[in-house]
Order: structure tokens, then C-alpha cells, then sequence
């Protein structure tokens, strides 16, 4: 894989570790003198001295056709023109910037920069979905924000409770991706029973983050919670006595 | 309604552009960081000043962007005036769009978008070889 980095101080650092040993074809960009010796010498990569949203340090350091280039500049507008000058001139596949202000996170994806990346934005969101959750829901998200994983426990007064996964009728915006009985994981299946204490991986759209909690806290009627631990005694009493 | 002539960058252009948009009778803005840059305009200027960080989105819509019907961008940066011409364009949909860019290389980037580039380089070249050419005096 080609991998233009361009910018950056430590986090270039971070990055060029991450990636130096997996085969990659490393191109490294940096306008510090500085900073291009350092990680020269910590980690023998050929690092061109040069200012990365110039169309000539581009050319000299052939980050033609990457299929991802990362801009990890200081100034917000440097990765802009950055990422912008490697997709339209250079053709880079995948561009991704970090961001110092978080309104720039939205700004620059409707400018066309695929991945933009801001800590006090990531933080927000962090917070907003954990906050929106009760503690039995655990979220995370994936591919920037587009997918979320929900962790849910299922509680015994819940409908889908001790149902079969086709009998609960999940939404169609809501994929059940595993379930984690303890100490098993289950990939389920049509047939597969939900039991109380299970630990459902689900997937879906963060807008429907909301929809699906609800979905899952769905109650039982009354008279079928107090049937159900009538059986679940049973099946106990059952066990126990074999 | 879109009545604003609005100036990014206060420098010797950006100012002089302010000082005759003025004088011609337009509501005009003028943003620049720098407080001291408003110094550059004339006693007659009777536009808006505003020192405020061109590059927050929030910034700009206060400046009034969102009627604005031309915009001048004239920072020093030319990575500055690059953003700023797309979000003038993109999220603003300025009608009129004038961005000044140093490297000319920029002009790639702002290919068929409805934004007219500024090359003081081109400009001095041109002009040079006018001179040369005997053209002009």
C-alpha cells in the first residue's frame, strides 16, 4: 500500500512506526529540516524536506496514485490545500487531515476530504453517544462515524428475551453481529434463543443508535415476565435434580 | 437579500479594493485578524470593520457571508485564501468569488468552480513583457 505522510511532529513519528514494517511504501513529507532528520535516523525512512501543499514537493516525492494520503500539518487550511492538491492533481485515493478546530470536522468533508479527524470532536461524540446510553449499552463507532457497534445486555423482563432471533423481528436498519454468552460466542442464526444475561453485538447507522436501544428495551407484558420466571424456576429445578 | 461586498484581508490590496468599493457606493465589510490593518483604510471609508479569524465558519457567517454578493479574498496566505474561496462557494454560494493566489499553481484547484483567480506573478509577467515588447511605457 502507498502511504503519503505529510507534516507533522510526533504524530508523524506515531504513524510512520505504525506502518514502516508492514510492506507499505512510505513516503514521507515534512517542511522541518528538523523533523525530517529525526525520523530519518530513528526509523532509516527517506523523508523530503519541502512544503507538502506545494505541487513541486508532490512531484519530487512521487506521491502519485497513494492510496492514502495523510496530512498532519499545524494549520488546519495547510491540510486542506494539502489533501485537496494530493485528490485533484495527484489522484490520491483516500485522503485523510487531522483538524486543531472541530467545525472544520463537517467543513472539510463537504469540501471533499474523505477523513478528517479532530480530538475535541471525537471527544464530543464520545461523550454524546455514552451519555445517550445507559450503562448496560456500550457503543463504538467505526469507519469515522458512519458505523456503530452497541454492546446491549438483554434483561429477563425484556420481549426478545428467551425468544428465537427470528421471532424477535429486528428492525431491517439493525444487523445482530454476535452474542456473547459466557464463556461462548454465539454467531446466531435464525434459530439461535436469546436468553437473559446475553451480550448482543449490533451494528448499525448512528442515526439509528436511538431506535435501536429502544428496539432491544422493549418490556414483556406483565403476566408473561412472571410466566417466564415460572419456567426459568423450573428449567432450574429441572437442572439442579440431573 | 445579497447586497454585501465583503473584503477577506486587509492588506494594501484587500484595503484599496475596500477604499473604492466604498467610495462607489457599496455596503462594504472588511475582516482582517489584525486590528491595526484597518488603519490602511481612508478617513472616507464608511464600510464595516470587523478583526475577527476568517477561518471560523462562525466568524464568517457573523461578518454576514450568507448575504453577502461578491467577496474579495486577499489574505497572505495562499492556503487561507484557498479554503476560504471553497467555503465561500461551497457553503456560502457567494455569486461573485474574487481569491488572490500567490503560487499559480493554486488555479488547479478551483478548476470549473465559478471562482476568478488573482495572480499577482501572472500579473508582473505580463505586464513585463508588455514593457519589453514596447508595448507600454
Amino acid at each position: 500500500m502507498k502511504i503519503v505522510i505529510a507534516g507533522g511532529g510526533p504524530q508523524a513519528e506515531f504513524i510512520v512506526s505504525m506502518f514502516k514494517d508492514k510492506k507499505n511504501n512510505l513516503i514521507v513529507i515534512n517542511p522541518s529540516k528538523a523533523e525530517a532528520d529525526v525520523l530519518l535516523k530513528r526509523y532509516r525512512v527517506p523523508v523530503y524536506v519541502g512544503k507538502p501543499w506545494r505541487r513541486k514537493s508532490l512531484e519530487e516525492a512521487d506521491a502519485y496514485s497513494a492510496d492514502a494520503f495523510i496530512s498532519l500539518c499545524e494549520k488546519d487550511t495547510d491540510n486542506f490545500a494539502t489533501c485537496l492538491a494530493a485528490k485533484q492533481i495527484f489522484d490520491a485515493k483516500k485522503c485523510i487531515c487531522v483538524v486543531s478546530n472541530p467545525k472544520n470536522v463537517d467543513i472539510y468533508k463537504q469540501m471533499g476530504i474523505d477523513a478528517v479527524i479532530s480530538a475535541s470532536y471525537l471527544l464530543g461524540q464520545s461523550v454524546q453517544s455514552e451519555t445517550s446510553l445507559a450503562s448496560m449499552l456500550k457503543t463504538l463507532s467505526l469507519e469515522n462515524d458512519k458505523i456503530t457497534m452497541i454492546e446491549a445486555v438483554v434483561l429477563s423482563k425484556y420481549r426478545i428475551a428467551s425468544l428465537p432471533l427470528k421471532e424477535c423481528r429486528f428492525p431491517s436498519y439493525v444487523s445482530v453481529a454476535c452474542i456473547y454468552r459466557n464463556p461462548d460466542v454465539i454467531i446466531p442464526k435464525g434459530d439461535t434463543v436469546i436468553l437473559p444475561k446475553d451480550n448482543l453485538l449490533l451494528v448499525c447507522a448512528p442515526s439509528d443508535q436511538k431506535k435501536v436501544m429502544n428496539f432491544i428495551r422493549q418490556e414483556k407484558p406483565k403476566a408473561e415476565v412472571i410466566l417466564s420466571k415460572v419456567v426459568d424456576k423450573r428449567k432450574a429445578r429441572k437442572a439442579t435434580k440431573e | 437579500m445579497r447586497n454585501l461586498t465583503i473584503i477577506l484581508g486587509c492588506g494594501r490590496l484587500g484595503s484599496s479594493i475596500a477604499n473604492y468599493s466604498s467610495q462607489m457606493g457599496e455596503n462594504v465589510v472588511v475582516v482582517d485578524p489584525n486590528k491595526l490593518s484597518f488603519e490602511k483604510l481612508n478617513d472616507a471609508f464608511s464600510g464595516i470593520t470587523i478583526a475577527s479569524d476568517s477561518t471560523d465558519i462562525d466568524e464568517l457567517r457573523d461578518a454576514g457571508l450568507e448575504d453577502a454578493k461578491e467577496v474579495v479574498i486577499t489574505t497572505g496566505d495562499d492556503n487561507v485564501n484557498l479554503f476560504l474561496a471553497y467555503v465561500c462557494c461551497k457553503i456560502f454560494e457567494v455569486p461573485y468569488i474574487y481569491v488572490r493566489f500567490d503560487d499559480p499553481d493554486k488555479g488547479l484547484l478551483i478548476q470549473g468552480m465559478p471562482i476568478k483567480a488573482i495572480y499577482p506573478f501572472q500579473l508582473s509577467l505580463d505586464r513585463f513583457n508588455l514593457l519589453r515588447a514596447g508595448v507600454e511605457k
